[in-house]
């Protein structure tokens, strides 16, 4: 940032000021509101209010992944490394890619996303993935 | 051609019977698992609906661990507002937090500042507030349509929505924490976790000028509501124009930094070619890259699905939606003789330039498969080109799109 005028930092200084007023607001919006005058925003438990909305705490429930990578050979090498971060369809549903690109990204889910899979166990994989229905059907 | 028109006239039997057995009362059997074919080139397009995620309705299921939502095609025809409950869903990494507690949530401010910040929700709501409309549309919106195909989330048309944003200027929290001389970039973190430990945490940057830019905002409301968790409640950022890599969910931590984020979302990933409008040869390699950035105009129509038969008039009806990318649109044309003719379309309410906005109009005819082309030409003056671009991330599609209608 470019060297500032006083008259810009002094101007700076109130703004933020008046901003920081907002943000902090009075002492007594700072409590719960269950004892407040009837003027001040009500939130209802687990929830906050202001100017007219309000945030809910949410609790949610995500659906289970329970489908796996389909039987084949070395169907139980992929489904105990792959599964943990992201579900099989993922995989299977990629386009028809070479193997280098499918070596490619198996290295990067070893390398960079730090998926714990020992080096020996890659070729079992790599056979997997270049032998799923979709990669054979382009073949 | 002749595969195409054979794959389109089994198709129009297909439809013909169907609708003469729904005509017929005749009951259809019942589908355990319905499915939308999203038409990818090559094949394996087909996915199931599902309704089973928390405050989603239908939606097309990419994957669901970590959840990949895509919107049907077909909510886009009802309003340029996508509903909360059908804007598509995307996340990386599979450690997402079920519960939030919002009087426990703090967004943190902090790095090259004056004065680190710890913002409670009810702070936040009280700070001035914005509210504008802006597409929210994934880097890799389209990815599936690339050719030749390119991995990642095989995405159709719809990794995308538009909402009514109500938040606060990001500019705004910036200067109450005080932005020291010599700030770069501002780092945006999240409560979203990776799942191993020692891979990157989902962290996006954008500059010091940019994150100020008084457009730049942090939203706690989505067309009038608390966004959906998977959309990132409690409070998300939107980069009105730019890619929604950059509108980090679950928004927790702001970090102004006084160097370039060396991270790995910024540095590797979501990288494009600089080459002009990020194309370039299938199969190039090692060509100068940059972080993804604004957005690029594009069009769809919505009005009939692909494939759909229409009884044969001189011209029908037409419509979809359009967006100008990084400003508003200027003008969507329609085409049916492969971009020869083009014809003028009118345009809905515009209800803020960075959303999505109606166009309706007519094209003319034949018998048989018409392709209908639509153009968007955003307000620079850049229309959307003919001719598919190529990257090896799939990224930034951006041509001119057709949905093939019969007229029987």
């Amino acid at each position: 940032m470019k060297s500032l005028s006083a008259g810009w930092i002094a101007g700076g200084v109130i703004g933020i000021a008046a901003i920081a007023l907002v943000v902090v607001g009075s002492p007594g919006s700072r409590t719960r509101p269950a004892a407040t005058p009837a003027m001040a925003p009500v939130a209802a438990p687990g929830s906050v209010a202001a100017n007219g909305f309000t945030l809910a705490s949410t609790s949610v429930v995500l659906p289970a992944e329970a489908a796996t990578f389909p039987a084949g050979p070395h169907a139980d090498a992929v489904n105990a490394h792959c599964t943990a971060c992201h579900s099989a369809s993922m995989a299977l549903t990629q386009p028809a890619l070479s193997a280098d690109q499918w070596k490619a990204t198996v290295t990067k889910m070893r390398e960079v996303y730090k998926a714990p899979i020992a080096e020996q166990d890659v070729p079992a994989i790599l056979e997997y993935l270049t032998a799923m229905p979709a990669q054979r059907a382009a073949r | 051609m002749d595969s195409l028109n054979a794959w389109l006239a089994s198709r129009t039997s297909r439809r013909r019977l169907l609708g003469a057995a729904a005509a017929a009362g005749v009951a259809v059997p019942a589908i355990a698992q319905q499915l939308v074919d999203l038409r990818l080139p090559g094949g394996n397009g087909e996915r199931p609906l599902t309704g089973a995620f928390p405050g989603k309705g239908s939606m097309i299921l990419q994957r669901t661990h970590p959840p990949l939502l895509e919107t049907p095609m077909a909510v886009f025809d009802q309003s340029v507002f996508t509903p909360n409950d059908r804007f598509f869903v995307r996340w990386h990494w599979a450690d997402i937090p079920t519960t939030i507690d919002v009087e426990q949530f703090r967004l943190k401010v902090f790095g090259h500042v004056d004065r680190p910040l710890s913002i409670s929700l009810a702070q936040l709501l009280r700070l001035p507030r914005v509210e504008l409309a802006a597409v929210n549309q994934c880097s890799g919106n389209s990815r599936g349509l690339f050719q030749p195909r390119v991995p990642g989330a095989q995405w159709g048309h719809g990794a995308m929505g538009n909402a009514k944003w109500l938040g606060v200027r990001l500019r705004d929290v910036l200067d109450l924490a005080g932005v020291k001389a010599g700030a770069v970039q501002v780092r945006f973190g999240a409560l979203d976790k990776p799942a191993v430990p020692g891979a990157p945490d989902f962290e996006k940057a954008l500059a010091i000028d940019h994150a100020r830019d008084g457009e730049v905002m942090i939203a706690f409301g989505m067309n009038g509501e608390q966004l959906p968790l998977l959309n990132g409640f409690p409070c998300r950022l939107v980069v009105p124009g730019w890619y929604s890599t950059y509108w980090v969910k679950m928004l927790d931590t702001i970090e102004v930094l006084p160097a370039a984020d060396a991270g790995y979302w910024m540095q590797k990933a979501y990288k494009i070619p600089t080459a002009p409008h990020a194309d370039v040869t299938p199969g190039a390699k090692d060509f100068p890259t940059e972080p993804i950035n604004r957005m690029i105009p594009r069009s769809w129509m919505t009005s009939l699905p692909e494939g759909q038969v229409v009884a044969l008039e001189p011209s029908i009806p037409v419509g979809g939606i359009a967006m100008g990318g990084d400003c508003g649109v200027a003008k969507v044309d329609v085409s049916s003789d492969g971009g020869r003719t083009w014809y003028r379309t009118t345009l809905g309410p515009d209800e803020g330039r960075y959303g999505f906005r109606r166009w309706d109009g007519r094209v003319p005819v034949r018998r048989g498969a018409n392709a209908i082309l639509t153009r968007c030409w955003n307000t620079k003056g850049v229309a959307q080109p003919m001719r598919p671009i190529w990257n090896p991330g799939g990224f930034m599609r951006g041509n001119i799109e057709t949905t093939t209608i019969v007229a029987a």
